[in-house]
């Protein structure tokens, strides 16, 4: 179940990104459709109900203090600040059952 | 960008000379799961939903047979590309209503040190405008005859 919250944590990331970037992508030579952002922004209002209220506003607060609330985790290590992870967060996240942040950081991990 | 640049973004491994599916949505999948095989991506559905929004704003089909379906998501910490043909078509509602042949799937990461996704996007519809270029890729089998033509 929190496994279904971090992974619909991860589409809303890449959703907003795909939203501020939907202009310098068109002016490469794609079409879009003139209702496209309006789509994109109500899927973004869907997501968000099927998220947790407080995991919602965490997210919206890490996104204001960094470009990124979410960050994968590579070598054990949080990509946002390079923190190397304590051995006890990595068998959490491996349970897939909690939300993990960086201690470092703050920011919401997720391994790839 | 040169051409030439955009090679080390691909690989044999996700390279697809003939592609069974035969719809949108499977070709999608069907090169989705080259991402999942060669370890760069875990979770293939985070992908698959990224791309299909990315499809719903605009088809990704730029005429002329191609299609450059593309996206950041923060499941891949690598930018790379997939490539995959098919003789027969598939329709993917592009800008021309031809079917497409020729798809190149690029996944980038949320955000990269040397920012080369949307360089790389932009190179690649350059190199696809040219009709000798599709022309010599339509007709690749292996993935060497592939590189050839990115290099030339
Ligand atoms: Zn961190």
């Amino acid at each position: 179940m929190i496994k279904n919250q971090i992974e619909l944590l991860v589409a809303l990331q890449d959703l907003d990104i795909m939203l501020q970037e939907l202009d310098e992508v068109m002016k490469l030579g794609f079409d879009m459709q003139q209702e496209g952002k309006e789509k994109l922004e109500g899927g973004r209002n869907e997501l968000i109900e099927k998220i947790n209220k407080p995991l919602v506003g965490l997210y919206e607060r890490l996104r204001a203090r960094y470009k990124r609330a979410i960050v994968p985790v590579i070598d054990d290590t949080c990509s946002g600040c390079f923190m190397k992870l304590p051995t006890y967060l990595i068998t959490l996240a491996q349970r897939d059952q909690e939300v993990i942040t960086c201690e470092g950081c703050g920011r919401i991990l997720y391994w790839i | 960008m040169e051409f030439a640049e955009i090679l080390p973004y691909f690989s044999e491994k996700r390279f697809i000379a003939e592609l069974q599916a035969t719809t949108k949505q499977g070709a999608l999948e069907e090169l989705a799961d080259k991402f999942v095989d060669s370890d760069l991506i875990r979770n293939r559905d985070i992908l698959i939903e990224m791309l299909q929004r990315r499809e719903s704003v605009g088809s990704t089909g730029i005429g002329h047979g191609i299609a450059i379906p593309h996206g950041r998501t923060t499941a891949t910490a690598e930018l790379t590309v997939a490539f995959g043909k098919t003789s027969a078509g598939i329709d993917w509602n592009s800008i021309d209503k031809e079917p497409v042949k020729l798809i190149f799937l690029i996944v980038a990461p949320p955000s990269e040190e040397k920012n080369k996704y949307l360089p790389m996007l932009g190179t690649l519809v350059e190199f696809l405008s040219q009709e000798k270029n599709r022309e010599r890729l339509l007709n690749t089998q292996t993935f060497e005859e592939f590189k050839q033509i990115l290099t030339d």
